[in-house]
């Protein structure tokens, strides 16, 4: 369990993560939104300390990460995939951290099987590609066989196959029990891997709640309709929350009711209906939607050299 | 798509009893930094280039010392003007600094094996993962220095132990070898060790506040080779200045290697302490900085 409260960091003038809490709870995937320069890597790096706050507290499992007798055992973190000397073999830089914590050689050994390094284990890491460098940054975080998992981009330059290895595996260790904190750039993905999403912008949270939630709460319902008599049936259905756009003089698109509720009303209205199709807000909308207003909203206050919020896309 | 890295969740094993005895201690720390240290190959080929260096120069010294003994011997100066036969600046006490006599230059290649070993961490990012394994810091770059120290000293000694022996035969045509148990003469073999271990030790602090291999060798070869090189220039400009100039850290460590010294200057042991002073002075505002400063 990672428990992040009222945690800030500035540099200068300039606020990366504006008083910040949040709790990322252990059996499941958390998933750590925000565009660029958002402060999702410098709340992450304060998690593990490499950062220190400028005001606020972090704790992993009860105790700041640095009080744990055995750090690598509490926390599994790849924070960036270069962080690796770049003349060194992967195998040796798996031993390297391992004898830190009296980890012993087999289980190096394991998590080069368990990430698909071994052909290249014995190779300097300053030739790996960007997929085998996230790859042995996994291998990393996974040595201690650690209680919380952080990963940051971890699918960043990996294959369709390590995307959906990834996937799993961040399944797969949330549903033994554990803590996994990872961020990720592609929405969508997101969508098939966490269970939980913490939304940040600008350094601040403005979102974090279950994944499903934040779909439903902020896409509702839409449908588009093409009837004969569109007048008649939207005041059928008008109410609470339904709004709708007028597109043809036949088409339309109404929000805040699912394409049943308007087949029900069409066939007590008489309206004919010939056409009806539930659009799906994705994620990706719902993320957008979120981010929009946060970046709106400041970007109505000039703040000279602040980087431009635009969503991830590397 | 069924590969084997595809399962690989389903192959961790369950968190059962996790009190198997992993965790931190400084012993650990200490092995991870060695592992760290003799995995790169610029430790393996600056080491090779130390004792290549500092023996090929003490074989030079013992060759140069031995022709000028032979030059004297055959010409027929009259003794008032020839050189002492005796003391340390007798040829014959030259001979005997023969083993640290390539320490100039060996000293720039462990400065700049230490300072490489420390500030490659941060050019590469290495340093977050080191970091991250030890958060408290400090035991990761004391055992860093620990070890590069012990390697340097090691080195050092051996150096000067080849150097010796190596040097006997060239000098032995003229009578000037020497035994190892002469005054002051293991002593000298052994501070070659301890300076070259000093000089590590600078160098790992600098290359630690600096955070750049290129600025952290180019600092240190300045503070060891360059400063004293100024010094002598503008020493006749006041008399404060050869004064103060014995308390350089490079200054004063050559005391160490000296077989015997000279009245106003600092003493072997007064030499070892100053630089001493300089080493651990150094490493405990790069100790302060680094436990401060964000990674």
């Amino acid at each position: 369990m990672i428990e992040v409260q009222a945690l800030s960091k500035r540099y200068g003038a300039k606020t990366a993560v504006d008083a910040v809490s949040f709790t990322v709870q252990p059996g499941k995937v958390t998933g750590f939104l925000g565009p660029n320069g958002a402060g999702k890597s410098t709340t992450m790096r304060m998690i593990v300390g490499l950062d220190s706050p400028s005001a606020g507290r972090v704790t992993v499992n009860g105790k700041p990460y640095a009080q744990h007798r055995a750090p690598l055992r509490e926390v599994g973190a790849l924070l960036d995939a270069k962080a690796v000397h770049t003349k060194r073999t992967a195998y040796n830089h798996l031993r390297a951290m391992a004898a830190t914590h009296g980890i012993p050689d087999s289980r190096v050994k394991d998590v080069i099987e368990l990430t698909g390094l071994g052909p290249v284990a014995k190779k300097r890491v300053g030739g790996f590609s960007l997929g085998m460098g996230q790859r042995l940054g996994i291998a990393a975080a996974l040595l201690g066989d650690p209680h919380t998992v952080i990963l940051d981009e971890p699918v960043n330059g990996l294959d369709p196959e390590g995307v959906q290895w990834v996937r799993h595996l961040a399944k797969g260790l949330a549903s033994e029990g554990r803590t996994v904190f990872l961020s990720s750039h592609l929405m969508s993905e997101m969508a098939l891997t966490a269970d939980h999403l913490v939304v940040i912008g600008r350094g601040r949270i403005i979102a974090d709640a279950p994944i499903q939630s934040i779909i439903d709460g902020q896409g509702k319902a839409r449908v588009r309709v093409r009837a004969d008599r569109p007048q008649d049936l939207l005041g059928s259905l008008a109410g609470d929350g339904v709004s709708s756009q007028l597109l043809e003089p036949e088409l339309m698109e109404i929000t805040g009711v699912d394409a049943r509720r308007v087949a029900e009303v069409a066939l007590r209205e008489q309206v004919l209906v010939y056409e009806l199709t539930p659009l799906h807000v994705s994620l990706e909308d719902a993320y957008m939607q979120l981010t929009q207003t946060e970046v709106e909203y400041h970007s109505s206050t000039p703040l000279a050299g602040e980087p431009v919020a635009a969503p991830e896309g590397r | 798509m069924a590969t084997s890295t595809q399962n690989a969740p389903a192959q961790q094993r369950p968190r059962q009893n996790r009190d198997d005895g992993t965790g931190l201690n400084f012993g650990r720390v200490l092995r991870s930094e060695w592992i760290k240290v003799t995995t790169v190959p610029s430790t393996v080929i600056l080491l090779a280039c130390t004792v290549v260096v500092m023996v090929g120069l003490a074989a030079l010294f013992a060759w140069a010392m031995a022709t000028s003994a032979e030059a004297i011997a055959g010409s027929e100066v009259p003794a008032e003007f020839q050189a002492p036969t005796e003391g340390p600046n007798s040829i014959a006490g030259q001979a005997l600094t023969t083993p640290s006599a390539g320490l100039l230059f060996g000293q720039l290649l462990i400065a700049s094996l230490a300072v490489v070993l420390i500030a490659s961490e941060w050019a590469t990012g290495m340093i977050r993962s080191t970091m991250v394994a030890v958060p408290k810091r400090i035991p990761a770059l004391v055992a860093k220095t620990v070890i590069v120290a012990l390697i340097a000293f090691v080195v050092g000694l051996a150096s000067a132990l080849v150097s010796y022996l190596v040097a006997q035969p060239i000098l032995r045509g003229q009578d000037l070898d020497f035994a190892l148990t002469q005054d002051g003469v293991l002593a000298s073999v052994i501070n070659t060790g301890t300076f070259l271990a000093l000089v590590a030790v600078i160098s790992i602090s600098l290359g630690t506040l600096l955070r750049n291999t290129a600025g952290g060798v180019v600092t240190a070869v300045g503070v060891f080779f360059v400063l004293p090189l100024i010094v002598q220039l503008i020493s006749g400009l006041a008399d404060w200045i050869p004064k103060a100039a014995r308390f350089l850290p490079g200054d004063a460590g050559t005391q160490l290697v000296m077989v015997t010294t000279v009245d106003g200057d600092l003493t072997q042991w007064e030499g070892g302490l100053v630089m001493t002073a300089w080493a651990l002075g150094l490493l405990v505002v790069a100790l302060v900085v680094t436990k401060k400063r964000d990674v």
